[in-house]
């Protein structure tokens, strides 16, 4: 029994030292998961309903006009959507060409596959954008002449009537450049935009 | 500039020092024939199930046992199977047989199902409107002076330079050659009239010769891929392309 008092003694500091690593453990957990659970909520905002005003009301927005194919003719129809403004153009030319990857919010036809993946944008300061997009662009439709052609020029058109520094547009494909998107129109060479397809 | 001057003439020169008798008549025009795509490349696809690749093959093989009944021409195809012919290779077959002229066949795709009608597209040169009548306009006048003076022997990856733009010296022809090719296409298909149109296709860029391509109907249009599907529609097509080559080679006989 000697053993038991010994014992006693002994855990006298164990007890507290158990207690305070009981009570670290617990803040150590609430940090985290509590931290985490801010972390997506925030990442996820976009799609939860939230009370408080989304981040880009306190933006300044701007307006680009996008181009668009109709089922009546052969010509690239504008409509007009709402980006988040600045700070460079570059980013708003993603911006600009990503809505024009979601589509017309009337009754036009995107050109472009609707999986397709805006990766960056690059403005050169001769006034050439270089846009890469995502492998989608190329495997994602079976491209007929007019349709790549569509293609190409609704994005070369986009970022030239928004953007008055871009003056020429080259297009990437995962970074590299490509001959053709599909077999078709020449993306060696920086095109120039062509308004004359454009509907009045 | 100077590049841009020296590219149409380049293959001149060359076409020229391969024929040394000047005043005789010249062996029978050669015809480069390219049935678009092949391979993985399927190009536009139909609501049928139909792809570019197998009807513009098909097309061409007709219209090549077209040419070869009449003799008129020699014809040579880029490709006479299913298979893979990267867009440069199509242009160097042209180029290494000395081409007179160069023609590629395609079908339509749309994102519209109602698109309709045949086209005949050639190159557009990715200079501005000014830069390239200025161009054309310098060529014309001064081709035949400038062809002495380029150096045959140049550097080979100059030479590359060069067969890259290759087709900037004969988009005037290009455009005569589109026009006959159309007029034929409208009278033949009954399909809708789009016209001639220029636009930056890759494998025209590279080709030393008089070059279009021809887009004949809309395989994403149900109705118009039912014909392309069809012998009968597909033998006009192939009879529509002889009769504007034929006119077309006639003036430069």
């Amino acid at each position: 029994m000697a053993k038991g008092t010994n014992n006693k003694k002994a855990w006298a500091p164990a007890l507290v030292l158990g207690t305070l690593l009981v009570i670290l453990a617990v803040l150590v957990i609430i940090f985290f998961t509590g931290g985490e659970r801010e972390r997506v909520r925030r990442l996820a905002g976009v799609n939860v309903p939230k009370p408080q005003p989304p981040v880009a009301k306190s933006e300044e927005m701007k307006t680009v006009t996008l181009f668009f194919l109709s089922d009546d003719d052969d010509l690239l129809h504008r409509e007009t959507r709402e980006i988040a403004a600045g700070p460079t153009t570059a980013e708003e030319a993603e911006r600009a060409l990503a809505e024009l990857v979601k589509g017309s919010s009337k009754d036009l036809i995107s050109p472009l596959p609707a999986e397709t993946k805006v990766r960056q944008v690059f403005v050169t300061k001769d006034g050439v954008a270089y846009v890469d997009f995502g492998r989608e662009i190329m495997e994602k439709f079976s491209y007929g002449s007019s349709s790549e052609l569509a293609a190409v020029f609704a994005v070369v058109d986009t970022l030239a009537f928004n953007f008055k520094t871009i003056k020429k547009v080259s297009i990437l494909v995962e970074g590299v450049e490509k001959e053709t998107l599909g077999g078709h129109i020449d993306l060696t060479q920086p095109f120039l935009p062509d308004f004359s397809i454009v509907a009045k | 500039m100077a590049l841009l001057l020296l590219a149409g003439l380049v293959p001149r020169a060359f076409s020229q020092a391969a024929e040394p008798g000047t005043n005789t008549r010249p062996a029978a025009k050669r015809v480069v024939i390219d049935p678009g795509h092949g391979g993985m490349e399927l190009g536009a696809k139909g609501k049928f199930g139909n792809v570019e690749k197998d009807i513009t093959l098909a097309i061409a093989l007709k219209l090549k046992a077209m040419i070869e009944k009449s003799m008129a021409f020699q014809v040579v195809l880029t490709r006479d199977k299913d298979i893979d012919v990267p867009v440069e290779n199509r242009s160097a077959i042209a180029n290494n047989v000395k081409a007179d002229v160069f023609i590629s066949i395609h079908t339509n795709g749309s994102r519209q199902k109602t698109a309709e009608g045949s086209e005949t597209f050639f190159l557009s040169v990715g200079a501005t409107p000014d830069e390239e009548t200025r161009r054309l306009a310098y060529l014309e006048n001064n081709s035949s002076r400038i062809e002495d003076h380029v150096d045959k022997t140049s550097e080979d990856d100059v030479k590359m330079i060069l067969w890259d733009m290759a087709q900037a010296a004969y988009i005037r022809q290009s455009s005569q050659l589109a026009e006959m090719v159309q007029a034929e296409l409208n009278a033949l298909l009954g399909t809708r009239n789009r016209g001639i149109k220029q636009a930056p296709f890759k494998v025209l860029t590279g080709v030393a010769c008089p070059a279009v391509l021809i887009e004949a109907a809309f395989i994403s249009n149900p109705d118009e891929e039912k014909k392309l599907a069809s012998e009968a529609f597909q033998t006009s097509v192939a009879e529509a392309i002889y009769r504007g080559l034929t006119k077309y080679l006639q003036i430069y006989q």
